[in-house]
């Protein structure tokens, strides 16, 4: 092979060099130390050994396992449900329900806030809001005006709803985005015949809009669930995964094993957990939104 | 955001025409627009509410009752919170306008050169890397934390800001990059083509011709890449131990969880309006560009 022609096949590999790097570095390795401490018991020690299936056999009778995933389970559909739910109310509402596209403009532009402002002043709010002193929005409001004799500490009480109701609100915001760009889409015309036929609203929303809506709200089902099963931002922030492991997900879990109680092994057998169905869920994804026509028009997210 | 804002210009005038003849002709419809704004008003009222608390409450004294600069003294002087000091303020902006810009800067040095090839050349393996930067792009990272602490660790990239740099661009890269090639696709090739006729070697025409094609496309990666670093709070509160290595959002996320609960409200919130205020501009700055750049509906943070 000569010179030139060696050149011309590395070429395309000097502009891939850096990416490759980085991301065998912290992507590819990652992943594949994730297996492999799976199956150690790496702990603060810092002596790590293989244990084989051990770890995995502790997570079976962890007594906190069952509690862990019923956490998972409950915070993944509720908060799902309220991202979808009020997403598309929202985006119907601005687009379609409000007539006049100045205010359909403001309520969204409003509504934008809660996902793109920065998220520890977003949970500094909810923090105020759930206080469990006088301090606090609702409490102050129970005691001042509702006569209650002491505030609620509500964290300790309803620790999940309220960090389903934070990261529901913020998703919402976020789909309402997506659902409002691709009712904005929509010919025209459709609108105009139902109108001559007479429909209502609701006929509107329901054979015609929601119909439409049926890929991004797809999109929006897959991609929210592999975020809010194998995230935890907001929980990190509003209550730690407390009190004890009340709004612990299994994410959060394999967190809190690895930096809180240093077990790096039994934490990174957890995480493999997690791993494993968020490859499922992306690879879903892969096939429902057809692989090769994304690659076409990779300008746009859906 | 892009296509929301795009949504609002680019809407066809006729419908809202004919939408605006019928409605406020009869009672009936004017009862349905009250109904339909008093629910969207209600809806927006809590957020609207939250801008009002933060700001109100940034100048407000909880003990006292009355407004104040008080909680706003962590310009000028170190703050003592919960028992522990934390650093004078402005090291800790200087932090985040370093790690800003150096994640930034390195993720347009890496993207572009990944984007361009991933459109524009033929390699082996170009369909699987393809592949490969589609399920890293969805794939949740944050799920390798754990083993990425000790990559650092091996490194010696653990507690600096280096490291927490390097895991930032390599987590933000691929969706980045994969924007960014959607870019490259949409640069006609008879524009690279008659650069190549006209004496250009192959990657003076990326350089000269191409490149400069993309200009609203990097400049969006940049955007995207500056705010996403602005709000990383997770990887410098688990890799940065010393306080004065912090940047504004790992300051704050440090702030409001090292106790169950916020014992002062009002320094909290002068310190959320001073680094919310600066990306709010920036924000509000970029958006009429990025409606330009016309990118689908990406989220920024």
């Amino acid at each position: 092979m000569s010179v030139q022609r060696l050149q011309r096949h590395l070429y395309p590999y000097l502009f891939l060099l850096p990416f490759i790097l980085l991301a065998t570095l912290f992507f590819v390795v990652p992943a594949g130390a994730t297996i492999w401490m799976a199956f150690t018991d790496l702990d603060a020690s810092m002596s790590p050994d293989l244990v084989g299936l051990e770890n995995f056999a502790r997570l079976a009778s962890d007594p906190y396992l069952l509690g862990i995933v019923g956490v998972t389970t409950l915070f993944t559909f509720f908060s799902l449900m309220l991202v979808l739910v009020l997403g598309l109310a929202l985006a119907i509402g601005s687009q379609y329900m409000v007539r006049s596209r100045q205010a359909g403009v403001f309520y969204r532009t409003i509504w934008l806030i809660p996902s793109v402002m920065p998220s520890v002043v977003y949970v500094a709010f909810w923090k105020y809001v759930f206080d469990p002193s006088e301090a606090g929005l609702v409490n102050s409001f129970l005691v001042d005006v509702a006569g209650f004799a002491t505030p609620i500490s509500f964290v300790t009480r309803y620790a999940l709803p309220i960090v389903v109701l934070a990261t529901g609100i913020a998703g919402a915001s976020g789909g309402m985005i997506i659902f409002s760009a691709a009712i904005n889409a929509m010919p025209q015309d459709l609108f105009k015949a139902a109108r001559i036929d007479g429909a209502s609203d609701w006929s509107i929303i329901t054979d015609l809009i929601l119909p439409w809506l049926r890929w991004p709200i797809m999109y929006v089902t897959v991609s929210e669930a592999i975020g809010l099963m194998a995230t935890y931002y907001f929980i990190l922030l509003l209550t730690g995964g407390g009190p004890v492991f009340d709004s612990t997900t299994l994410a959060l879990y394999s967190y809190r094993m690895a930096f809180g109680s240093l077990r790096y092994g039994y934490g990174a057998a957890l995480s493999l957990i997690v791993v494993g169905i968020s490859l499922v869920l992306t690879l879903i994804m892969l096939r429902l939104f057809d692989f090769d026509a994304l690659l076409h028009s990779s300008r746009i997210d859906l | 955001m892009q296509e929301l804002t795009r949504s609002n210009t680019a809407q066809p005038a006729q419908r809202r025409d004919t939408i605006a003849s019928r409605a406020g002709s009869n009672p009936s419809a004017i009862w349905r627009s009250v109904r339909v704004h008093g629910m969207m008003l209600l809806s927006v009222m809590p957020i609207i509410y939250m801008v009002v608390w933060l700001v109100i409450s940034s100048v407000y004294n909880y003990n006292s009752g009355i407004l104040s600069w008080e909680n706003w003294r962590f310009l000028v002087e170190p703050i003592r919170y919960q028992g522990i000091s934390f650093p004078l303020i402005w090291p800790i902006v200087l932090n985040t306008v370093i790690f800003g810009l150096t994640v930034t800067f390195l993720e347009l040095v890496i993207a572009t050169p990944t984007a361009y090839a991933l459109s524009r050349l033929d390699f082996v393996g170009k369909a699987s890397l393809l592949k490969f930067l589609f399920i890293m792009r969805s794939f949740p990272s944050i799920t390798l934390l754990i083993t990425t602490f000790f990559i650092l660790l091996q490194l010696g990239l653990i507690n600096t800001m280096a490291g927490v740099i390097l895991v930032t661009v390599a987590g933000a890269l691929p969706g980045h990059a994969y924007i960014l090639k959607g870019f490259f696709d949409d640069v006609p090739w008879d524009l690279e083509w008659s650069a190549l006729v006209d004496g250009c070697s192959r990657f003076s025409a990326f350089y000269q011709v191409v490149l400069p094609a993309v200009r609203s496309g990097i400049a969006a990666i940049a955007v995207f890449a500056f705010t996403g670093a602005y709000g990383e709070w997770l990887l410098i509160r688990t890799f940065i131990f010393t306080n004065d290595q912090l940047t504004l959002a790992g300051y704050m996320a440090k702030l409001i969880t090292d106790e169950e609960r916020i014992l002062n409200y009002g320094l909290i919130t002068a310190i959320g309006v001073f680094y919310t205020l600066p990306i709010a501009i920036f924000y509000i700055l970029t958006q009429g560009f990025l409606m330009q750049a016309n990118i689908g509906g990406r989220r920024l943070s």
